[in-house]
């Protein structure tokens, strides 16, 4: 088969559909992760707006601009976006967009959970941006604090917005998590073993495990203070035995490590270029490597640092305290790395690495400032200051933004296939550079001075009328270079000559596909046998062109690529995608009617739109699989290799894992509450504990335990060819019976509005009821996949997932039962 | 998959040990573990030195286990960097525990 027809057969399989219809069908991560970027960059160009706004009311004393009400929506609002809207999104799209194509593969594990992901990123972004249009946008500042966030002090809608609006957008996170962690664990080319990744995709990794560890907490905190919007559970209210710290606690769990989940990525991308830029190899691969993972867990022991105003022991403050400062460690050797990577090299001053010596000196300062702040005399004395605002602008700004900038210039000849001829962009950048410290340089002197931050005006005679008027033009210098960054990449997609490929001379795969990248990324896969593949093997391109790697000969309409062993790199499965499909846009439509209901009170429609989106769950499954053993397949070059759904760890146990990981996460942040208030919160114990009942303990732990036991004996019976529906029906009968202890467990709990004790368990058995439910309801699909034909002795992956699942079901239901039943036992 | 855990287990241990000495700080605190006492040492600091030893000694244990030929990585780069996440493990045990350990006390600021 020659090249050209191996490229028109594989368009063929792998091409969206044309025009218009293809954007809501397509499940391709090159469409995706393009149209989570254009997304994300719309919302930025938004934040960017409201950010003018705020500035040009601070610009003057008394300034009459905008009154106090819009000011409180703007600043909400333009912190939300670009946390929760921008920056987490371009990550996102960003990786989706290049992990396949650097890790030689030809898409991510799950393509359709890309696309769920993405059009619940654009759905719940959207709910925001209505709110925002029709003036009822957020108003109580990022953090949402309660009591001024609670039911008493924020009875409008504004609020609920955001619960409801980011709750909805982080679904997209912890899909595109999900994924990201298993395709970087497993879909990559052939011999790519771990020390042979591309440092982006350590990186990516390391911030997928923390989005999947550190968003969990936030949405378990939105969830809890909707409820006590929605119904009046009172789990902030302190004279019904909540606690406003407690969404503090849960807030900065997730946000601390949020500000690393925005850095790594950025690290990432400067790591890939700095060794393009200096003509060499990134010094301290290793270093960088562990120093990332240890970031990432440090950053975990910090939230506190956020809180040292509120009270907290003395103890807190001196251990957060020391844990903020220990994490300069690891991110000063990052730093000392491409210092060291620059000088071995010979760097060339072209315009992405403008942009990355715009974030070496404007990450560095960031951090100092961040020091400072942890230190906790300084910290009380700069608290809720605009010190505060410009150090928190010094670290993502630098450590988010420049480098961010830097990499869309890098990948851009990737993207477009052309090659940029002005010189645009460079004076874009002098703009940003100038702009951005003119801004919040002049805001660290006037926060030192004592202005508050979130403040809507000042007087004169306070002398920080001219600092404030510094900061709002140096400001809208900043935005003037911002649009002349847009204005030049539009010229460059669109009018720029076309370029040759792999302009920078580097050396990871992404540049060995063509540029732009076809649907397919590689007519055939490569072996790797460096960490810079295209380096070591200059001719590779062609090669791949040709078919000489694996799966080079596209067999009828099969969507195929390979996936590996997490070590060696060595290749075990083969993986047969779906194809075009509207069902996530379907079912991220329907989600979002779940969460519209309970945004408009509409509580009719919940149950309808949650059964819903069970009804599209089992469409999309069940659309999966064989009826008949296909057996080992032919990959090319002497490979032959069994289909994942032929295996016991099929990509979408994987999946699973990952994902019981937050939702584990998720349990673990409600335990944690439950503690919390128990010791700390004013007010209790509560008027009276449930009455403990050995019998509901010991017949719902008993009907957990014997569900997971069950499945094992059926995986057993199948793996023997046996029929394993005793095992399964017996497993079915276990969870009813954990359904039905759970169920009367809630109808004993006392009235949930009359204190938080009894409001957070009946959130916990809530919870473990829900879990009962879906693990019900997987065994029935299981069942009913036997009685199809869809599972063998060696179609077994489906039962190895359920199992999973009725494990974590075990293991919640005993948690559960007895943080219900141990207090009154213990009273 | 071992790999990727030999990586993680010291950055592990250390959020176990960081939660667990933590709580066993509010613990000790509400019982009123201050108020016991033998010869000027009390129970909730006896408690507090033991646990951080024990962190430190569980960190120091897991560095030697992934040097020993029945633990380590196969490949040198994982070898090399699990080592590398040990130290860090270590250090931050050592470092981040050092003040709950040492000069933790009950109460608020206030």
């Amino acid at each position: 088969m020659t090249a050209l027809r191996r490229h028109r057969k594989l368009t063929a399989i792998w091409a969206s559909e044309p025009g218009w219809k293809g954007w809501t069908s397509s499940v391709n991560h090159s469409d995706l992760g393009r149209m989570f970027l254009v997304t994300a960059f719309f919302f930025f160009l938004v934040g960017g707006i409201l950010a003018m706004l705020i500035r040009a009311q601070l610009a003057t004393p008394h300034s009459a601009f905008v009154d106090a009400g819009a000011f409180a929506q703007f600043f909400t609002m333009h912190g939300t976006i670009m946390m929760f809207l921008f920056a987490i999104p371009t990550f996102e799209g960003l990786a989706i967009y290049l992990l396949p194509k650097m890790l030689g593969t030809r898409d991510l594990a799950f393509p359709r959970l890309t696309a769920y992901g993405y059009w619940c990123y654009a759905f719940g972004g959207s709910m925001l941006l209505i709110a925002l249009v029709l003036g009822i946008a957020p108003d109580g500042g990022w953090f949402m604090y309660p009591p001024l966030t609670g039911p008493l002090h924020s009875p409008g809608i504004n609020t609920d917005f955001w619960l409801i609006g980011i709750t909805f957008v982080e679904i997209s996170a912890i899909c595109a998590a999900v994924e990201l962690t298993v395709s970087i664990l497993k879909y990559r080319a052939p011999g790519m073993s771990l020390d042979k990744m591309p440092i982006f995709a350590w990186y990516a990794l390391v911030t997928a495990l923390m989005i999947l560890t550190g968003f969990p907490p936030l949405i378990l905190g939105s969830v809890l203070l909707e409820v006590e919007r929605a119904f009046g559970w009172p789990f902030f209210q302190a004279d019904l035995g909540g606690d406003s710290l407690l969404w503090q606690h849960l807030f900065w769990l997730f946000g601390h490590p949020e500000v690393y989940i925005i850095f790594l990525p950025a690290a990432g991308v400067i790591s890939t270029i700095i060794p393009v830029m200096a003509r060499t190899t990134l010094l301290g691969y290793g270093w960088i490597v562990a120093s990332a993972v240890a970031l990432a867990f440090l950053s975990f022991g910090l939230w506190v640092h956020h809180m040292f105003t509120t009270g907290i022991p003395l103890m807190g403050l001196a251990f957060f305290s020391a844990a903020s400062t220990l994490v300069a460690v690891p991110t000063g050797v990052q730093v000392f790395a491409w210092i060291g990577t620059l000088w071995k090299g010979r760097p060339e001053l072209h315009l992405p690495m403008l942009h990355i010596l715009g974030f070496f000196f404007t990450f560095v300062i960031g951090g100092l400032t961040g020091v400072m702040v942890a230190v906790v005399p300084f910290d009380w004395q700069a608290h809720d200051t605009a010190f505060i605002t410009a150090h928190l602008h010094y670290v993502l700004f630098g450590g988010f933004v420049f480098p961010i900038l830097a990499g869309i210039y890098y990948w851009l000849p990737l993207f477009t296939g052309r090659k940029r001829f002005f010189r645009l962009g460079e004076m874009a950048f002098g703009l940003i550079f100038v702009g951005f410290h003119g801004t919040f340089l002049a805001m660290h002197w006037v926060g030192l001075m004592g202005q508050r931050r979130r403040i809507e005006t000042h007087d004169a005679e306070t002398g920080w009328g001219v600092i404030n008027l510094i900061s709002s033009i140096s400001s809208f210098v900043m935005a003037i270079g911002l649009a002349m960054v847009l204005v030049d990449v539009l010229i460059h997609a669109f009018v720029a000559v076309p370029g040759g490929r792999n302009p920078w001379k580097a050396g990871t795969l992404e540049w060995a596909s063509m540029s732009p990248p076809p649907a397919y990324n590689f007519a055939s896969l490569p072996h790797v046998v460096s960490r810079d593949p295209f380096h070591a093997d200059p001719g590779l391109p062609n090669r791949l062109a040709k078919g000489e790697g694996y799966l080079g000969d596209p067999k009828a309409s099969r969507r195929e690529t390979l996936t590996v062993d997490i070590a060696t790199g060595r290749p075990d499965f083969m993986v047969i995608y779906p194809g075009n499909t509207r069902l996530p846009i379907v079912m991220a439509a329907v989600t979002g009617l779940f969460f519209v209901s309970i945004l408009l009170k509409l509580f009719w429609l919940t149950p309808l739109a949650l059964a819903g989106v069970a009804a599209l769950a089992l469409v999309w499954v069940w659309r999966l699989g064989a009826q008949v053993d296909a057996g080992p397949q032919d990959a090319g070059r002497g490979a032959n290799l069994p289909l994942a759904g032929e295996t016991t760890k099929s990509p979408g146990w994987w999946g699973s894992i990952f994902l019981l990981a937050a939702n584990g996460t998720f349990f673990g942040s409600l335990l944690f509450g439950y503690a919390f208030l128990w010791t700390v919160a004013p007010g209790w114990p509560p008027a009276e504990w449930l009455t403990p009942s050995l019998a509901e303990l010991g017949i719902g732990i008993a009907a957990a335990l014997s569900a997971a036991l069950a499945i094992r004996f059926a995986i057993r019976s199948n793996c023997r060819s046996a029929r394993p529906m005793t095992g399964l029906v017996a497993a079915f009968g276990a969870t009813v019976i954990a359904i039905l202890t759970f169920a009367m467990l809630l109808s004993r709990v006392p009235p949930p509005d009359g204190h938080a004790y009894a409001a957070t368990l009946c959130v916990l058995c809530a919870y473990a009821l829900a879990h009962a439910l879906l693990v019900s309801l997987m065994l029935s699909f299981a069942i009913a996949r036997i009685l199809r034909g869809y599972t063998s002795a060696a179609r077994a992956a489906e039962l190895h997932i359920v199992s999973l699942w009725t494990d974590y079901l075990a293991a919640i239901t005993i948690l559960s039962l007895l943080a219900a039943h141990l207090p009154g036992m213990l009273a | 998959m071992k790999d990727i855990l030999r990586l993680l287990l010291p950055l592990l241990a250390w959020l176990a040990s960081f939660s667990a000495i933590y709580g066993l700080h509010g613990i000790g605190c509400g019982l009123c573990w201050p108020e016991i006492s033998y010869q000027d040492v009390s129970l909730v600091r006896f408690a507090l030195l033991s646990a951080w030893f024990a962190a430190i000694f569980m960190q120091v244990a897991l560095l030697f286990a992934l040097h020993m030929d029945r633990f380590k990585a196969v490949s040198v780069f994982m070898q090399w960097t699990s080592i590398a996440t040990g130290w860090v493990g270590l250090v931050a045990v050592f470092w981040t525990l050092y003040p709950v350990a040492v000069i933790a006390a009950c109460g608020t600021y206030g």
